[in-house]
C-alpha cells in the first residue's frame, strides 16, 4: 500500500539526523591533525538553531509512516524539553571533558544521537518505533556513562546501567509481546480501540505490568531504581544531568502517552496502584537522600523522590495529574540542571564531589552558591521558585482526586526533603571554607548560571505561560483519553 | 483625593534589595541606608494607608486586581480591611525598627540585609494579599531567609535552632496548604480570590462534613505558625538564638500571620466547622497560657524567657478565636497589634542588652539600670504592658478577649487570668534579676543608647504600646468595622 510520506513532520528529526551523520563524516574524514574542538560550539550554536525551528513547528500535527510517528502538542512540548535540556548539557560537556582532548568530540555525538532517540520516543505512535526510540537512547546512554576508562566508578556505573537497562527493554519488548498477543496490533490507535471495547484481562494487566516497569527503570520509580544511586555518582557529571533531566521526562512522556493516552480507559485500574508507588517511591528517595555523603547520589536519591511526586499526577490522572507533570518538568529541569551546572564548575576545580567541601562555598564563588541555594530551594518546593508552583499543581490534582492520605503523605515528603537540602545551604552559606581559594567561573558558565536562576524564578513567579504550555501540551495530545 | 497604591508597599523593599544587590558589599553604611529608607517608605505609606482607610464604610479598599493565572483562578488582588491595614501598621512599626537596631550586625552585612528585606516584603505580601495563593507563597516566601539568617548571624545553638524553627513553619505551612487546596476545590468555584469565595459560601456553605475535616487541617496548619500547643517548640529556641530583628520580626509580626490566617480562611469561611471545633481550640489556648507561662517562670535565659512568654500569650489569640462574639474577636486582633509591639521591643531591647553584656543568662546579669538607665526603663515598660497593666495597649486587648470569653467558657477564663498573674511574676523576675539589685562590675563600662537614632526604635514601638494603650479608639473602630462583618457571618 502506497502511503504519502508527511516529511514536515519529521522534519525536526532528520535535520537532527544530517548533523549527526555530517558530523560523524567530518570526524571520521578530518586528519588526526586538525583539531575538532569546534564540534562542541557548532553543536550548541546549531541546537540553538534547532529550537528557533522547533518554535515554528507549534501548529504541526498529524501522523505519518503509517501511523507509526505522530507529531502533536505533546511531542512538540517535549521536543523543546529536550533541546532545552541539552543546550545546558553539551555546555557541560564542554567545560566538564576538557581534560579528555580528542575524545571529548566523539562525546558530543553520543549526545546527539541520545537527543535524536529522546525526540523520536517523543514521536512514537506505535510501540515498535518506541522500542526502537528508547533503545538508541539507552544505547548511547550505556556508552557516556562508562565513558571515563580509567576511572573505576564509571565503569561499575555503566556495568549496572547496562545490565538493569537490558533487563529493562526486556521487560519492555516481553510486554509488548504480550500485548501484541491479545490486541494483534503494536499501533496505539489499534491498541487504545481495544482497551475501550475490552475489559483489563490478566493478559492485557500482565503486558501493562512489564511496560510500566520499564518505565519505571526510566523514571527511576520504586523498585526499579536500584541503579540510580551508583549510576548517578559513577556516571560523568553531564550524562548524570542527562539521566536525573531528559531520561526521566522521556520516562514521564512515554507514561502520559500510554496511561493518559491508549490505556486511558482502564484509569480506574491502575491509579491506585500507582497511587501507592508513589507515596513510596518519594518517600524511599527523602529517607535515603538524609544519609548521603556524595552530593551526586543525593542528587540520585532526591531525583528518586522527584519521581515519586511526578507520579502523583499520574496516579491524580486528568488533564490537570498531566499538565502537572509537565509543569513541574519544566521547573525540574531549570532547577536540577542549575544543581548540576554547579557541581560540574565545582568538580572541575575542585575535583570533589563530596558534600563536605562545599562548606563555605559562598566565600569561594558568590555566583555558585547563589544558584545552588535557589536550586535548592525550588527542589525543596518553597515558593516563589519554579519547584514550589509544580508540587502546588499535583498536590491540586491529588486531593481532587480523592487521594488525601498521598496529598499528606507528599507534604510530609516536602519537610523531609528540606532538611536535607537546607543542610547542603547551610555548609554553602554558613560554615566556614577548609580550602579559601577562589573558584573562578568562565564567563560562558556564568551566563548559563545567570539563564538558571532566571528560569527557576520566572517559571515560579510567571506561571501563567508556563502553564498555558503545559496545559496545551496536554489538551492536543494524539488519542488523547482524558475526561 | 490620591488614594495610596498598596502596590508599593510591597514593592519598595523589594526595590532596596534590587538596588542593595548592585551595590558592593564593602559599601556597608550605604546599605544600611537603603534598606533603612526602603523599609520606611513602607511603614509611612501603611500610615497612610491606615489613616485614609475609611471605616464607616467598612469591606475592603484600593483594590487592587490583576489576573496572574487564569486557568486557576488566580489573581494578583491586594486589597485592606480594618483588620490588615492595622498589621500593616504593625509590621510597618516592627521592621522599620529591626532594621534600625541591626546596625549591631557587622559580619556579611550585604547578605543580611538581603535576606532581612525579603522577609520583610514576603510579609508585607502576605497581609495585603487577597487571593489565597498569593497569601500563602507570600508567607512561605519568609521561610529560608529566616533559616539562612538564623543559621548565620545567630547565637550559640544557632544550627539546632535555625531548623528546628523552619522544618516546624513548613510542616504547618504545607499542612495548612492541603487545607486551602482542599477548600479551594470544595468551593468548585475554580477562583483562589478570598472576597469571592467568601460571598459564595455565605450563600452556599460548604455541606458540614467537609468542614468538618477541612477546618482541623488548616487551624492546625497555621497554628503551627502560631505556637498552638503542643506545636510551639520551635519558637523558644528559634527566638532565643535568631538575631534581633529575626526575633523581633519573628516573635512580633510573622506568627501573627498565622492568626489572621486562621481568621481569614477557617473561621469567616467555615463558621459551621467552627462551632463544632472551637471549644477544643479554646481548651488548647489555655494549655497554652498557663503551660507555657509555667515553664517561661522556670527559665533563666531572658531571650528562652521570652520566647515562652510570646508562646504563653498566643492563648489569649486562640481564646479570643474561639468566642465566636465581636468583642472577642476585637480583642484579638487588638493583642496581635498590641502584643507584636511589645515583644518587637522586648526582643529588641534583649538583643541589645546581650549585645553588650554578651550574657543573657539572669544569674549573670543584674543592676544594668545603672549602667543603662534608658535601656532598662524602656525594658520595665515592655514588661509592664505584657503584664498587663492598664495605660498600655496590652491591657485593652487582654480585658476584651477575657470579657469575650467570660461568656462561652467561665472556667477556662479564670485559668486565662490566672496566666496575667504568671506572666507579671516571671516579667517582675526578670526585671529584679537583670535591671535591679547590685551591678556586676564586669558591665561597669557598658554604655546605655545614647543617640537618637540608637534610642529611636525603643522610643518608636514604646510611643505605639502608650497611644494604643490610652486611646483605644483609634484603632477599635477600624478592627470593629471588620470584625462585625465576620461575626454576623458566624451567626
Amino acid at each position: 500500500m502506497y502511503t504519502v510520506i508527511k516529511w514536515n513532520l519529521i522534519s525536526l528529526e532528520a535535520l537532527m539526523a544530517v548533523i549527526l551523520i555530517a558530523l560523524t563524516v567530518t570526524d571520521i574524514a578530518l586528519p588526526k591533525k586538525i583539531k575538532r574542538d569546534w564540534i562542541g560550539d557548532f553543536s550548541i550554536i546549531s541546537l540553538s538553531g534547532l529550537i528557533v525551528f522547533w518554535l515554528t513547528q507549534s501548529a504541526l500535527n498529524g501522523v505519518t509512516f503509517s501511523n507509526m510517528f505522530v507529531m502533536d502538542s505533546l511531542a512538540w512540548f517535549f521536543k523543546g524539553f529536550f533541546l532545552l535540556a541539552m543546550v545546558f548539557i553539551f555546555a557541560m560537556t564542554r567545560e566538564c571533558f576538557k581534560s579528555l582532548g580528542e575524545r571529548r568530540n566523539e562525546f558530543y555525538l553520543l549526545l546527539w544521537l541520545a537527543l535524536i532517540g529522546m525526540c523520536f520516543i517523543a514521536s512514537s505512535a506505535d510501540f515498535l518505533l518506541l522500542f526502537i526510540s528508547i533503545e538508541i537512547l539507552t544505547i548511547s546512554l550505556y556508552v557516556m556513562t562508562a565513558y571515563l576508562k580509567s576511572d573505576r566508578l564509571s565503569i561499575e556505573a555503566g556495568m549496572k546501567y547496562l545490565i538493569l537497562g537490558a533487563l529493562s527493554s526486556g521487560f519492555l519488548i516481553y510486554g509488548i509481546s504480550f500485548l501484541y498477543g491479545t490486541t494483534h496490533s503494536t499501533h496505539f490507535d489499534v491498541i487504545q480501540r481495544y482497551c475501550q471495547t475490552h475489559a483489563l484481562s490478566a493478559m492485557t494487566l500482565f503486558a501493562m505490568v512489564l511496560i510500566f516497569s520499564s518505565v519505571g527503570f526510566k523514571i527511576a520509580a520504586l523498585p526499579f531504581s536500584l541503579w540510580v544511586a551508583d549510576v548517578y555518582q559513577g556516571a560523568p557529571t553531564p550524562v548524570t544531568a542527562l539521566l536525573s533531566v531528559g531520561s526521566k521526562a522521556a520516562g514521564f512522556l512515554i507514561l502520559i502517552r500510554l496511561f493518559f493516552g491508549i490505556f486511558g480507559a482502564w484509569h480506574f485500574e491502575w491509579r491506585l496502584a500507582l497511587a501507592i508507588l508513589s507515596a513510596i517511591t518519594m518517600t524511599y528517595g527523602n529517607l535515603v537522600a538524609l544519609f548521603q555523603t556524595n552530593i551526586k547520589r543525593l542528587l540520585g536519591y532526591s531525583s528518586i523522590s522527584h519521581a515519586g511526586y511526578l507520579l502523583m499526577g499520574a496516579a491524580a490522572g486528568g488533564a490537570l495529574g498531566a499538565s502537572g507533570i509537565n509543569f513541574y518538568l519544566l521547573g525540574y529541569l531549570f532547577t536540577n540542571l542549575a544543581a548540576f551546572l554547579v557541581i560540574v564548575i565545582f568538580s572541575i576545580t575542585t575535583k570533589s564531589d563530596e558534600i563536605e567541601d562545599y562548606d563555605g562555598l559562598s566565600q569561594r564563588s558568590g555566583l555558585l552558591a547563589c544558584t545552588m541555594l535557589f536550586a535548592l530551594v525550588s527542589l525543596a518546593g518553597m515558593p516563589p521558585l519554579a519547584g514550589f508552583f509544580g508540587k502546588f499543581i499535583l498536590l491540586m490534582a491529588v486531593i481532587k482526586s480523592g487521594y488525601i492520605w498521598l496529598a499528606f503523605i507528599a507534604a510530609m515528603n516536602i519537610v523531609i526533603s528540606l532538611y536535607y537540602y537546607l543542610l547542603i545551604a547551610k555548609r554553602i552559606y554558613v560554615d566556614s571554607p577548609r580550602n579559601p581559594s577562589l573558584i573562578a567561573v568562565p564567563i560562558c558558565m556564568q551566563l548559563l548560571l545567570v539563564f538558571a536562576i532566571f528560569g527557576i524564578v520566572i517559571i515560579g513567579i510567571f506561571q501563567g505561560p508556563f502553564l498555558d504550555a503545559a496545559m496545551n501540551a496536554v489538551k492536543g495530545m494524539y488519542l488523547s483519553h482524558l475526561q | 483625593m490620591i488614594t495610596p497604591n498598596l502596590s508599593w508597599i510591597l514593592l519598595s523593599p523589594l526595590l532596596g534589595l534590587g538596588l542593595i544587590c548592585l551595590v558592593p558589599s564593602y559599601k556597608t553604611s550605604l546599605i544600611r541606608r537603603i534598606s533603612s529608607i526602603a523599609v520606611l517608605l513602607s511603614f509611612i505609606l501603611s500610615v497612610w494607608v491606615y489613616a485614609v482607610y475609611d471605616p464607616v464604610r467598612s469591606g475592603f479598599q484600593f483594590v487592587q486586581n490583576v489576573p496572574w493565572v487564569i486557568p486557576f483562578g488566580i489573581s494578583y488582588h491586594l486589597g485592606v480591611d480594618g483588620i490588615n491595614s492595622l498589621l500593616l501598621l504593625l509590621l510597618g512599626a516592627a521592621s522599620f525598627a529591626a532594621v534600625l537596631v541591626s546596625a549591631s550586625v557587622k559580619e556579611r552585612v550585604k547578605e543580611y540585609y538581603i535576606l532581612l528585606l525579603i522577609t520583610i516584603a514576603g510579609t508585607y505580601g502576605a497581609f495585603l494579599s487577597l487571593d489565597i495563593f498569593f497569601f500563602y507563597s507570600f508567607h512561605e516566601v519568609a521561610a529560608v531567609p529566616v533559616f539562612l539568617m538564623i543559621a548565620i548571624w545567630g547565637s550559640k545553638r544557632r544550627e539546632f535552632a535555625s531548623m528546628n524553627l523552619t522544618l516546624f513553619l513548613v510542616a504547618g505551612a504545607s499542612i495548612a496548604l492541603l487545607g486551602l487546596l482542599a477548600l479551594y476545590l470544595a468551593a468548585g468555584l475554580g477562583t483562589f480570590d478570598l472576597i469571592q469565595i467568601q460571598q459564595h459560601l455565605a450563600a452556599h456553605p460548604l455541606p458540614i462534613e467537609t468542614q468538618y475535616w477541612i477546618f482541623p487541617i488548616i487551624v492546625v496548619g497555621f497554628g503551627i505558625t502560631l505556637t498552638l500547643w503542643p506545636f510551639y517548640t520551635w519558637a523558644p529556641s528559634g527566638y532565643a538564638e535568631a538575631p534581633t530583628a529575626i526575633s523581633m520580626l519573628h516573635a512580633g509580626v510573622l506568627k501573627k500571620m498565622g492568626a489572621y490566617a486562621i481568621i481569614r480562611f477557617a473561621i469567616q469561611l467555615m463558621p459551621q466547622a467552627a462551632h463544632t471545633w472551637m471549644p477544643t481550640i479554646a481548651g488548647l489556648a489555655i494549655i497554652n497560657i498557663v503551660y507555657c507561662g509555667l515553664v517561661a517562670l522556670a527559665q533563666r535565659d531572658l531571650k528562652y524567657l521570652l520566647g515562652y512568654s510570646s508562646c504563653s500569650h498566643m492563648g489569649y489569640i486562640l481564646l479570643g478565636l474561639a468566642c465566636f462574639n465581636t468583642i472577642g474577636l476585637n480583642g484579638v486582633v487588638y493583642l496581635m497589634f498590641a502584643h507584636g509591639i511589645m515583644s518587637a521591643l522586648a526582643f529588641a531591647l534583649t538583643g541589645f542588652v546581650a549585645d553588650q553584656t554578651e550574657a543573657r543568662n539572669l544569674d549573670e546579669l543584674g543592676g544594668l539600670l545603672k549602667c543603662m538607665p534608658f535601656i532598662g526603663t524602656c525594658f520595665m515598660m515592655a514588661a509592664l504592658a505584657s503584664a498587663g497593666v492598664p495605660g498600655f495597649a496590652n491591657f485593652i486587648a487582654e480585658i476584651l478577649v477575657l470579657l469575650g470569653a467570660w461568656d462561652q467558657y467561665r472556667w477556662l477564663t479564670v485559668f486565662a487570668v490566672f496566666g496575667l498573674v504568671i506572666t507579671a511574676i516571671y516579667m517582675l523576675k526578670a526585671i529584679r534579676l537583670g535591671f535591679q539589685g547590685p551591678l556586676n562590675p564586669k558591665f561597669a563600662s557598658l554604655s546605655d543608647a545614647h543617640t537618637l537614632v540608637e534610642k529611636l526604635p525603643y522610643v518608636l514601638l514604646l510611643a505605639l504600646l502608650i497611644l494604643v494603650g490610652c486611646l483605644p479608639s483609634i484603632i477599635l473602630t477600624h478592627i470593629g468595622s471588620s470584625t462585625k462583618t465576620i461575626v454576623e457571618s458566624m451567626r
